[in-house]
């Protein structure tokens, strides 16, 4: 499956246009005061605009987006900071629900997920890296918490992004009663036995511990659940990946042009040395991260084993120019970029989250070395 | 270009990725493979040997256009051509004449030259240096004082220039002269070829610290260069000397070298045993190792981002500048870790069995061409534009600072 260039970049076009209309940063912080996390007038809109629907087959009014269209929706994510549930619902949950749900799940699922009355969050596992480091088996023993019993779901789940608000949350879990293999289960949010702890990340959305003490659930056992999961955290990580070139790029931008209006000691701050070779270092970051976040579309669609190898090695090397990227730009706003009323600061701690999300960057260094010295 | 052509561009350089692989295989004589595999010292007859047989494929000048003898490849093939050899280790392949000053003639020379010089750089029959630095003029290149002032027929040239790669080799110079002191710094350069047997030419040998001499300084007292070997037009040099220094910022070999240095470290950290275990499973090599491998994939995906840009024609004009960059400091990081891993045969070193068959080497076989490779690849944050001046630019071209 591969987006046309056309329809991507008509896309993005569409919706850089919409944010920069309707997401302004002033706009945002309403969103921010907002109690559920996320603006529903701005979720509705999506849904009109069919951004929901993206994953969907043509047939089913959507358009089979692939890894570079959905990264040119995360890339404007990551450049206005939106908050909705894009990533956990219209991306990841929406493809689970294909990878793994039966032709009547779809149909009575996708419908309500393309138009924003269903709100999915993805509580892949705890520890997203896959120990076996091929990227197939979603094996990991590290986790077990999350077990069916009887049908049952016992155990929990942490920091599950928009899990606050989800109306159903997608769970990994071990199928005791098939000797531990992997299921994936649908829970709804007010399922009996469910207990929830929302909170809010650090970028101001919305997450929730969750613990599940016997819920009933509704099984996708359409296809194999833990080929299913690691392709859905494979999605997840390179879809970050995009989100974090959007927030790199708004960084550089915002940084460069500042360098070139603060003056200090009659001059431009620009115009040292110092800080052009650092602001020069930035671009190259954001370049890199470009080059990678490309690199790890294509990967997305390819054969497993260089799947793990790519998409980890791209989460990685991202995480660690992203961080960069983001400490530079705080450090030459100056006492500014720690304040809550620049944006930069909330570039800063939306990086700390994409960091955090599916793997941070030991857990994909340590896969991508696997993958890498594979034959030493 | 369009789609199709960049995909035709992608077909063409996979085939010759494919093709440069056998030749090395199959065509490179055993005794240059064998110099290449220790990265032994090779001779003027080594690298003219190696040139050579590349151009029997056309490939030395396969980056020229056709109508001066090249086969008009795309930056893409350019690229494949540099990366490859460098991967399998071939010996350089000398730039001074093929990519350096071969293309200023080309572009900006006489009919007169372009049919006395091209033929020699084609087939290597002439050896050629670079006149550009001098001792007050390396970075800041167009501070160089060197004078040449017009008398009757001739220009009379005297200064020095300085760093001349393997000037005790060639039998010409492409030399950057000051033709007009009043002119502001730029404008009074002009372009001189002089012939290296002229009277008035001193060659001197700087000693690196790798024991070998392969830059000089040049001297030049009255040296008496005929007017017709002006390249362009008297006090335009600039615009011909800043057109050689893109082209010598092509960004194929250094990626191929990085893949080729991190491959030798892999093997010696799988054939060294520290204690019980290998090199490789050990806890600090393995993580220094990873960190190479995940610099050198993206090292390799931003080369490929820079191409894709050259031909779809969305560069920034920064990518020649990011390869170098990141090429360079990740090849000096990874031959340094690789000389750490030698232990103490990575401080044993003697240029004599670097020459030689016969005399056995001390440690592993090409120890001592990794302390070599080291010495000499020290100098590449600092050659073909410092890592310093690459930031300048990219500070002011690219983000307008």
């Amino acid at each position: 499956m591969t987006t046309d260039t056309d329809t991507i970049e008509m896309l993005r076009d569409s919706v850089t246009r919409y944010a920069a209309d309707h997401y302004g940063f002033l706009k945002r912080h309403a969103v921010l005061a907002d109690a559920r996390g996320f603006g529903a007038q701005a979720w509705a809109d999506y849904a009109q605009f069919g951004w929901l629907a993206l994953r969907l087959p043509e047939d089913a009014g959507g358009i089979d987006a692939d890894a570079s269209a959905i990264g040119a929706l995360m890339e404007v994510v990551g450049a206005r900071l939106l908050m909705e549930p894009l990533l956990a619902s219209a991306v990841l949950g929406t493809g689970l629900v294909l990878r793994a749900g039966s032709a009547a799940q779809q149909a009575r699922l996708l419908p309500a997920l393309a138009d924003g009355t269903l709100k999915l969050a993805f509580a892949s596992d705890d520890d997203p890296v896959c120990a076996a480091g091929d990227g197939a088996d979603g094996a990991n023993s590290a986790d077990s918490d999350c077990t069916l019993r009887g049908g049952r779901l016992h155990g929990s789940r942490h920091g599950v992004l928009h899990g606050d608000i989800a109306d159903r949350v997608i769970v990994g879990a071990r199928d005791a009663d098939a000797s531990g293999a992997w299921a994936l289960c649908l829970v709804d949010a007010d399922a009996a036995g469910l207990q929830r702890r929302s909170y809010r990340m650090v970028d101001g959305r919305g997450a929730a511990n969750l613990r599940f003490e016997g819920c009933r659930v509704e099984r996708l056992d359409a296809a194999d659940a833990a080929a299913a999961l690691a392709a859905a955290r494979d999605e997840a990580a390179v879809a970050l990946c995009a989100e974090a070139l959007g927030v790199v790029r708004s960084l550089v931008a915002t940084t460069c042009d500042y360098l070139k209006v603060r003056k200090q000691f009659g001059k431009t701050i620009g115009s040292y040395q110092a800080l052009q070779h650092r602001m020069v270092d930035m671009f190259l970051l954001q370049e890199e991260i470009r080059a990678l976040t490309r690199a790890a579309q294509r990967a997305l669609h390819g054969p497993v084993a260089e799947r793990a190898r790519i998409v980890s090695g791209a989460k990685a090397y991202i995480g660690g120019a992203a961080r960069h990227v983001a400490n530079e730009a705080v450090q030459m706003h100056g006492g500014l970029g720690v304040t809550d009323e620049l944006d930069v600061s909330h570039y800063f701690r939306r990086v700390m989250v994409i960091n955090a999300l599916f793997g941070n960057r030991d857990q994909h260094v340590a896969r991508f070395v696997d993958a890498a010295l594979a034959d030493a | 270009m369009s789609a199709d052509t960049i995909e035709q561009a992608m077909a063409r350089a996979a085939q010759l990725r494919q093709d440069i692989r056998r030749f090395c295989a199959e065509t490179m004589p055993a005794e240059l493979r064998s110099k290449s595999e220790r990265h032994q010292v090779l001779a003027k007859a080594d690298y003219l040997q190696w040139l050579r047989l590349l151009q029997r494929q056309g490939w030395v000048v396969g980056h020229w256009p056709e109508a001066h003898g090249g086969a008009g490849w795309s930056a893409l093939e350019r690229f494949v051509f540099e990366d490859e050899l460098a991967r399998q280790g071939c010996p350089w392949v000398i730039p001074f004449g093929v990519k350096y000053v071969g293309p200023v003639i080309y572009t900006y020379g006489s009919d007169a030259q372009k049919q006395r010089f091209l033929p020699g750089i084609i087939s290597s029959e002439e050896f050629w240096a670079q006149g550009y630095s001098e001792p007050g003029a390396g970075s800041d290149l167009a501070a160089l004082r060197t004078a040449a002032r017009r008398d009757g027929d001739h220009y009379v040239v005297d200064g020095q220039k300085v760093w001349t790669t393997y000037a005790q080799w060639a039998d010409w110079l492409f030399c950057l002269v000051r033709t007009d002191a009043e002119a502001r710094p730029q404008n009074g350069i002009s372009f001189l070829l002089i012939d290296m047997r002229s009277p008035g030419i001193t060659v001197k040998p700087i000693r690196t610290m790798d024991g070998y001499a392969h830059v000089n300084e040049v001297w030049l007292e009255n040296v008496r260069v005929p007017v017709e070997n002006l390249v362009g037009t008297e006090g335009e040099g600039w615009t011909y000397a800043k057109f050689l220094l893109r082209n010598e910022r092509t960004a194929g070999a250094i990626v191929g070298m990085v893949h080729h240095a991190l491959q030798r470290l892999k093997r010696l950290a799988r054939e060294t045993r520290a204690g019980a275990a290998r090199l490789i499973d050990q806890a600090p090599m393995r993580q220094r190792i990873g960190e190479f491998e995940l610099r050198c994939f993206a090292l390799e995906e931003a080369a490929y981002q820079a191409m894709q840009a050259l031909m779809d024609g969305s560069e920034n004009g920064a990518e020649a500048s990011l390869i170098k960059l990141r090429g360079t400091e990740l090849y000096q990081a990874i031959a340094e870790a690789t000389v750490e891993a030698l232990g103490l045969a990575g401080v044993a070193y003697d240029t004599e069995a670097l020459h030689s068959a016969e005399l056995p080497p001390l440690g592993p076989d090409d120890a001592g061409g990794i302390i070599k490779d080291h010495f000499y690849n020290r100098a590449a944050t600092i050659f073909g534009g410092s890592s310093e001046v690459q930031r300048n630019i990219l500070a002011k071209m690219v983000l307008g600072l």
